[in-house]
């Protein structure tokens, strides 16, 4: 299966020149107040009209595209688990999520997907939304999280490690442009199986 | 596949529409069936369980002529499909029972460019041309080619053999070359019988890589087409021949010729072809004849060959046909890139990169002596050292499949050869024998032959076998290395089982020589004296498999920093100790047999004929083998340094805080711990460490302040490095881990007299001299 995740490289160098640009704005205005981070609000997925905006969020960011199956397919069996980021009337940010019961019995979720517009980086919006999933599977009593990443996408290996996610597999040549990728999982439960039953060859 | 028959009349909106409509058709149909009848489809309804439909889906549509579209009934449905999408409000999915997960994705949607290959194609393009519509189109030569022609397509077809090795599938890379669907057809000598050897490789290579069973979907494309591939016959045993008569009617050719550069740079490429054929042909019989021993001098004569001419082939790359710029077929004539587009499933990739010529040559450069070292492992005679070698052989050669199948082959080959008929069985009865020599696996043996001992280790090696955990240890070292570390934590279970009959086996021994010793049998009871022999051969391999299965986590870059600590304290605190005591507790058992050996002699020789006089001499030539593992425990005594070294090293840079944490909403330690030594955790021996203890243990180091812990972590390097710098005739290994200790102890000096006390950033941790250990950067 090939599944990207998103979170692509940000150019810090362009970020700073920003707030460098808006600290001196502000020191010629002398008495504004400095320029707060937008608002942004969670909501959770609510109905067919915002799979487009979906749709958009993570196509922007993958090369390779999703089947309209391969969305409804999540947001329909898990609504409560896909939450978006937004900020006005605008869509910035996605994850979405499954939680089913494992091969071995466990309850385990997987973060499927997850994906922030390029102009709202760096905002913690990622954290946030993976948080958000986590804490409402954990919710619904869940025993583990799962999730791959590609090799090459150190924000996000870093954001799931920041978290406390262990990096369990190196999955080779697992994406379809011959990249590796890592299967992260983060145990919630002290819960541990025989090695040789929970590690089953993939499919 | 139906989407251009079917939208030509709806002509949706967007793909979105377009897939509503198609889940309401879906769902019509299911409600159409579930009314008439509650019950729900089953399996063999759909019929998949039938043969017929299970053959096509297997095959693909390789049978169908791929320039047509398929010829089926196809029906006008539009009129009630539109009207079952009224029942459906907008993004209601009817799922059926098999469309899960893995549907949803490689289904595709119709007329999107992305995912529907079809659209790829102009109304105004012609389909691509298939080896007899290019004969008809003109477009492909099959006779009369000259040498330049001849050798762009030999070099581009030397890429599509790299490139499906690779792991590429068979058809996106090999079967685009028109000229590999018929070679018979062909006119052109050289041409024919160098495609017909191509078909005739592709055939043995599928074979070596299915019978050595080390590939994975990854590495191996098995999926390609058959139909094609076996619409000629293969001979693979006349290539050679076929090879060598047209080789040498050209070099009569070039013998009249005034410049006979470049029908000799083809000439190069037929002889490359011929031993390259023979090397992969005879490793391929080595699997099913006799004769071993002549045909690995036959194979490595054919590999010393082969290399040769591969510097005269690399610098003749620019006589042939090139590419043509920004065109995905790698040569100009003779590839048609886009004749399978139709017949791949849709999760294959839509276009492959074909490797250049001069990344190919220098691939099969490679290979050929990756080849060679294989040869080498038949000097393995033992376990032992058959598994350091497969152990070596993966670190170097582990990504290319068809090298590492062929190493699998070789050994095979070379075990039936030495021990006949039940080759691994007594491969490891000899091995136990050659480890640690027990007196009851010893021919001389008076109580060798007693049927109740025979009976005791025919069961335990047949257990061995029957178990599998030491067959299957030096076949996961033939893995792709990210795939070894999986399957190392699941053998590391099976272990346990054979621990416990060797333990059993052991206690038997020394109970009848106890029993012999009563009756008052002392030869026989002397005979039997026993020690931890076998267990102690089991406990050794299963250690080693501990030990790389903890340390390629760092290979495969599986650890985050702040997992390092709990990840070096294991073997520095056990497994690497266990190994030692293994490696001299084995050493001793040896001296102390050769002692008992040499003091039965002498007293033999006391009572004296000359005959016995001679065998004085024996043990003592045999006195250099006394520390036949001295190499191995100075080894692993600077691995335990290095990691004592690491383990304190994580320590002090934790507590001194230049180690990120991660945040504790979610984080517990103890889990990630166990997860990591999940494997250890069903041994009996050695007996799982709970978190507990590591904790106690690590917080009570903890204790210490920031600049004792640099302090004593520098100690261990420069323990390390005082054991490494005496080694002799050190390997590039010892010379590296020598930098990195020497380098690392430095670092912690300078840590423990405060440098940079203020700047709390975390180090780099490079990895890049030894993949077990990091050179501690700070930056």
């Amino acid at each position: 299966m090939n599944f990207c995740f998103t979170f692509l490289k940000s150019i810090l160098s362009i970020y700073l020149d920003k707030t460098k640009m808006i600290n001196d704005q502000i020191a010629a205005e002398g008495k504004e107040d400095p320029p707060s981070l937008p608002v942004i609000t969670y909501t959770r997925f609510a109905d067919e009209t915002e799979l487009k905006a979906l749709q958009g969020l993570i196509d922007s960011t993958l090369s390779e595209a999703y089947t309209l199956y391969t969305y409804r397919y999540f947001v329909y069996q898990w609504p409560d688990l896909c939450f978006f980021a937004r900020h006005e009337g605008r869509y910035v940010g996605v994850v979405v999520c499954e939680l089913e019961p494992n091969r071995v019995g466990l309850f385990e979720g997987y973060i499927a997907m997850l994906a922030v517009d390029r102009e709202y980086r760096k905002q913690h919006i990622g954290r946030t939304l993976v948080i958000k999933a986590i804490e409402a599977m954990v919710a619904k009593d869940v025993d583990l999280v799962v999730l791959e990443a590609e090799y090459t996408n150190k924000v996000a290996l870093a954001l799931y490690e920041s978290l406390g996610f262990i990096r369990e597999k190196r999955l080779f040549k697992h994406y379809g442009n011959g990249s590796d990728a890592f299967r992260l999982t983060l145990g919630i439960k002290n819960i541990m199986l025989p090695f040789s039953m929970e590690c089953c060859e993939d499919d | 596949m139906s989407g251009s028959s079917l939208c030509g009349v709806v002509e949706p909106a967007d793909f979105q529409a377009a897939a509503a409509t198609a889940a309401a058709a879906a769902a019509a149909a299911t409600r159409a069936n579930s009314s008439s009848d509650r019950d729900e489809w089953s399996v063999s309804e759909c019929g998949f369980m039938d043969p017929e439909v299970q053959r096509t889906m297997r095959s693909g549509s390789a049978a169908e002529d791929i320039t047509q579209y398929p010829l089926r009934g196809w029906q006008e449905v539009t009129g009630e499909f539109i009207a079952a999408c009224q029942e459906l409000i907008p993004g209601e999915l009817a799922q059926d029972m098999m469309f899960g997960l893995f549907e949803a994705m490689s289904a595709i949607e119709i007329m999107d460019p992305k995912m529907d290959v079809g659209m790829g194609f102009d109304k105004s393009d012609l389909p691509p041309p298939s080896f007899e519509a290019a004969i008809t189109m003109g477009v492909i030569k099959l006779d009369d080619l000259t040498p330049t022609e001849l050798i762009g397509i030999f070099d581009a077809l030397f890429s599509c053999i790299v490139s499906w090795l690779e792991g590429n599938s068979m058809d996106q890379v090999l079967f685009t070359c028109l000229y590999l669907h018929a070679p018979a057809k062909i006119k052109d000598k050289p041409l024919r019988v160098f495609c017909t050897a191509v078909r005739n490789l592709i055939a043995v290579i599928k074979s070596i890589i299915l019978l050595a069973g080390v590939n994975e979907e990854e590495d191996f494309q098995l999926y390609g087409n058959s139909t094609l591939l076996s619409a000629e016959k293969a001979h693979p045993g006349n290539i050679f021949g076929y090879l060598k008569e047209v080789e040498d009617e050209l070099v009569r050719k070039c013998k009249q010729l005034t410049s006979p550069e470049d029908l000799m740079s083809v000439v190069h490429r037929l002889r490359f072809m011929r031993h390259l054929f023979q090397v992969i042909y005879q490793v391929e019989q080595m699997e099913t004849s006799t004769g071993t021993e002549d045909r690995m001098s036959e194979i490595y004569k054919n590999l010393n060959v082969a290399s040769e001419l591969l510097p005269l082939i690399r610098k003749t790359i620019d006589r042939g046909t090139q590419p043509v710029e920004g065109s995905e077929a790698p040569n100009p004539i003779g590839f048609s890139t886009r004749i399978h587009d139709r017949s791949q499933p849709p999760s294959f990739p839509r276009s492959i990169k074909i490797r250049d010529r001069p990344a190919s040559f220098q691939f099969l450069e490679e290979m050929i002596s990756r080849f060679k070292y294989a040869c080498k492992v038949t000097r393995n005679k033992d376990y032992f050292s058959a598994l350091n070698f497969f152990i070596e052989y993966s670190k170097k050669s582990g990504q290319c499949i068809l090298s590492r199948s062929v190493l699998q082959a070789i050994f095979t080959a070379n075990l039936r050869m030495v021990h006949g008929r039940m080759p691994m069985k007594q491969f490891l009865r000899h091995s136990v024998q050659a480890f640690n020599s027990p007196p009851v696996l010893s021919a001389k043996n008076t109580v060798s032959s007693d049927p109740k001992v025979q009976q005791q280790l025919e069961n335990f090696f047949r257990y061995c076998i029957s178990l599998n955990t030491f067959t299957m240890f030096i076949r996961i070292c033939g893995f792709n290395r990210a795939r070894q570390r999986d399957k190392l934590g699941r053998l590391i279970e099976n272990f346990d089982a054979i621990q416990v009959d060797a333990a059993r086996l052991d206690s038997f021994m020394n109970q009848l020589a106890n029993e012999r010793a009563m009756e008052g049998n002392e030869l026989h009871a002397t005979a039997l004296k026993h020690s931890t022999h076998f267990s102690t051969w089991v406990l050794y391999n299963c250690f080693r498999a501990m030990l790389i299965y903890l340390m390629s986590g760092f290979e495969l870059e599986l650890y985050a920093v702040h997992e390092f600590l709990y990840i070096y304290w294991y073997p520095y605190e056990f497994l690497v100790g266990f190994l030692v005591s293994a490696l001299t507790r084995t050493e001793n058992i040896l001296l102390a047999q050769e002692e008992y050996a040499e003091h039965l002699s002498k007293t033999q020789a006391n009572g004296g004929s000359t005959s016995k006089n001679r065998k004085v001499a024996k043990p003592r030539k045999n006195k250099k083998l006394q520390r036949p593992y001295r190499c191995e425990i100075v080894f692993y005594h600077a691995l335990l340094s290095l990691c004592g070294g690491m383990y304190k090293a994580m320590g002090a840079l934790t507590k001194d805080g230049r180690v990120r944490l991660p945040m504790d909403t979610f984080d517990n330690e103890e889990v990630r711990y166990i997860r990591r030594f999940r494997p250890f955790g069903s041994l009996t021996s050695p007996p799982p460490v709970s978190y507990q203890e590591f904790k106690s243990i690590r917080d009570h180091m903890m204790l210490a302040s920031v600049e004792d812990l640099y302090s004593v972590a520098a100690k261990h390097f420069d323990q390390a490095r005082n054991i490494l710098e005496n080694i002799q005739n050190p390997d590039q290994e010892v010379l590296d881990l020598l930098q990195i200790a020497r380098t690392n102890f430095v670092v912690m000096n300078v840590l423990a007299r405060g440098h940079q006390k203020d700047v709390k950033r975390q180090p780099e941790f490079d990895f890049s001299k030894h993949s077990y250990f990091p050179i501690i950067k700070l930056k």
